[in-house]
């Protein structure tokens, strides 16, 4: 028995190349014409970010330079991606503070929990998106290197409009 | 409770029947509503002043408060009716017009009943705008340190101080907004059952200074444990984190501890974390103890012990379970068996008849001595020329050196089955890693002859392994029959095997455990010390 083949009989202004290539064209002349730039020049130039942006994290700081952070745990409790290392510690004068506090930049997901669970407004995730490191190692960033960042925060919300209406 | 007349009463719409005279605290709790409370506590005088547990009884003219009021028959009572609850919520907001908003730095959060209460129904915010009064942290000594700010007047601490320690060095100082709590001129905490003040402390007042700063409460993994510093075996919770203990507290149990524990037994659980353990077994080869795998170890260790008088020498503090294995092991063998014990002052808790810090510092000796071991001060005077000298988890602190040293010469063989490998081990002919207790399931019989239960803690490090298991191993490259997987096939044999714990199983143990049945139907006491 042969195999039969069916054999379909399509309407000419379908399968015919020339209207779709007048209209691919006439797209690529319009662009010659009125050129719509997404490219940029980066890093020359750079597009602002949103003020909501969450990237990397940022340990605000009191006047003396110690962190504002005082171990109360609620970060990595928060935390879902569980990348923050909190070991609770005392100072001289009796205060608590971070013996320990790790973030792991690669595991986290950006969610802004811990920013905003935060009591202390110490931790927040930070408006910054280089974050280029020659090893893995350098993506856990330690107390010093948080507190050391100094790119802008995230706003989370606008104070003036919270439920973003 | 035969004879107490019985009443029946209604709370939030579910019927209970309880003795009379009992609290509506207390009926709510068989109903099982808990009525939000501080100043109420089980194991302490009713006080009636935090008004936190007022409840509205029907066709009573006001607010009732539940720990204070007896039960009568026929009532209904409204824990969370509108009324009660807007009592409760005004209760709540002047409790926080002083308290500070330092919950990030407070040790207490996480277990603080205010913070519990006030999430579950309180105001949303505070109307007071004043400034909130100011004190000092102050040092009460011994483990207490005293946050005045935190201070909700429940007295809970004063009460436990004067009634059940019998010390009264509490007081509330000063009146109104100005009260605190304070120390009697001169006098400190240094009461040994004192720190039981931090467990009562609702709030986060009273702090252990131990455990300051170091964790946070919903960090930690609990295990029911049994305290394992004196013969007590009081009641005990291990709180680890990151697989290492940072803290014991008492665990409720009417028979035994009520809700205390003292500060010895509290304090002194460092050594459950202890870094200097062995971690492999180990064989001499040569002039030196050669880390090896464990079937190899069992073997060389049943070769020891073969053929001549074993004489094993075993902690106080090994469970039931281990010591049973190790009477099996001088049974087949042939021997004897020893234990020594360290001996502390006596502190006795005087509002709760039968509590005491004891002076025998282990937990099992009446196991121990039940199981057939002899409690000597000189146990390595036993030890005959050419025994196979087995010590199981003692490092024999403070005995004198040269009878030490006398009886390993005595001895044709030493076998160390232990957590630690003391200097004098390292003469030994083979060394098993056992896990301590925190590390290990199994159980202790306390003064009163109570076998008890405790529960696993922490991970064991290396390959050491738990005790049960490895002196089961034991028996069986000696030749034992019996294989045992888990520390319950070892108690059911004990069982089987020593009347005095006939019948009794992990199952019907509990975690409030049982006691052992002696021919005059009193507790087993260990023979003396020799």
């Amino acid at each position: 028995m042969s195999i039969s083949v069916k054999v379909l009989t399509r309407p000419i202004d379908e399968v015919s190349y020339v209207r779709a290539t007048m209209k691919g064209m006439a797209l690529t002349f319009k662009h010659m014409i009125n050129p719509h730039k997404v490219t940029v020049q980066y890093p020359e130039h750079r597009d602002p970010l949103s003020a909501r942006w969450r990237g990397t994290h940022r340990m605000l700081t009191n006047e003396d330079g110690t962190a504002k952070c005082v171990a109360c745990g609620l970060c990595p409790a928060v935390c879902p991606a569980n990348c923050i290392k909190l070991v609770p510690g005392e100072d001289e004068q009796g205060n608590r503070y971070p013996l320990v506090f790790e973030i792991d930049e690669f595991r986290c997901i950006f969610c802004g929990y811990c920013q905003e669970v935060c009591p202390e407004e110490a931790i927040h995730v930070g408006r910054h998106y280089e974050n280029a490191e020659y090893s893995r190692d350098g993506f856990v960033y330690d107390l010093e290197r948080l507190t050391a960042q100094t790119h802008p925060v995230c706003e989370m919300w606008d104070p003036a409009d919270p439920k973003g209406e | 409770m035969t004879d107490r007349k019985m009443v029946t009463l209604t709370v939030e719409g579910r019927q209970v029947q309880v003795p009379e005279g009992t609290s509506m605290l207390e009926a709510a709790k068989v109903a099982g509503v808990l009525i939000p409370h501080y100043c109420y506590h089980p194991g302490l005088p009713v006080a009636g002043v935090c008004r936190m547990c007022l409840v509205e009884v029907e066709k009573a003219p006001k607010l009732a408060a539940a720990c204070a009021t007896a039960v009568a028959d026929g009532q209904v009572v409204h824990v969370h009716s509108d009324v009660a609850r807007e009592a409760r919520q005004g209760v709540l907001e002047m409790l926080l017009i002083n308290h500070p908003l330092d919950c990030p730095i407070c040790d207490q959060s996480g277990e603080c009943e205010l913070q519990d209460y006030t999430f579950a129904e309180g105001r949303k915010d505070s109307r007071y705008q004043e400034a909130k009064r100011f004190n000092p942290v102050e040092d009460f000594g011994g483990d207490v340190l005293y946050v005045p700010n935190r201070c909700i007047l429940c007295t809970r601490c004063v009460r436990f101080m004067e009634d059940v320690a019998h010390d009264p060095v509490l007081n509330v100082s000063e009146r109104g907004d100005r009260a605190v709590i304070g120390k009697f001129e001169g006098q400190d905490l240094t009461h040994p059952w004192a720190g039981n003040v931090v467990e009562l402390c609702p709030v986060g007042a009273l702090l252990s200074k131990d455990f300051l700063n170091k964790a946070r409460s919903w960090d930690l993994d609990r295990a029911a444990s049994i305290c394992p510093n004196c013969t007590q075996g009081c009641n005990s919770a291990l709180e680890s984190r990151d697989n290492v203990v940072v803290r014991m507290r008492p665990r409720p149990n009417d028979d035994v501890n009520k809700f205390f524990l003292c500060d010895e037994g509290r304090l002194n659980y460092r050594w459950l974390n202890r870094r200097d353990r062995v971690e492999f077994p180990h064989v001499r080869r040569a002039d030196a103890l050669a880390p090896i795998d464990w079937d190899v170890a069992v073997e060389a260790a049943a070769t020891a012990l073969r053929g001549r008088r074993v004489f094993v020498l075993a902690s106080p503090s090994l469970s039931n379970e281990v010591l049973f294995l190790l009477s099996r092991v001088i049974a087949r063998v042939g021997g004897a068996g020893a234990f020594r014990v360290r001996h502390g002052p006596e502190a006795p808790l005087d509002g709760v008849p039968g509590l005491s810090l004891r002076a025998d510092r282990a937990a099992n000796v009446q196991g121990a001595g039940l199981l057939g071991f002899r409690n000597s001060e000189t146990p390595l005077d036993g030890v005959a020329a050419g025994d196979a000298l087995l010590i199981v988890d003692e490092e024999l602190a403070g005995v004198d050196a040269s009878a030490l040293s006398a009886a390993v010469a005595r001895a044709g063989a030493v076998v160390v089955i232990g957590t630690t490998l003391p200097p004098w081990a390292r003469d030994a002919t083979v060394v098993l890693p056992i896990a301590n207790m925190a590390e290990e399931e199994g159980t202790f019989t306390n003064v009163q002859g109570r076998v008890q239960r405790y529960l696993q803690a922490k991970a064991a490090p290396g390959l050491a392994r738990p005790g049960y298991a490895a002196v089961g191993d034991l028996l069986a490259a000696l030749g034992e029959a019996a294989v045992y997987f888990l520390p319950a096939d070892v108690f059911r044999a004990l069982a089987v095997a020593h009347p005095p714990f006939a019948g009794m199983t992990y199952e019907t143990l509990g975690l409030r455990g049982s006691v052992v049945s002696t021919g005059a139907g009193s507790p087993a006491v260990a023979a003396a010390p020799t």
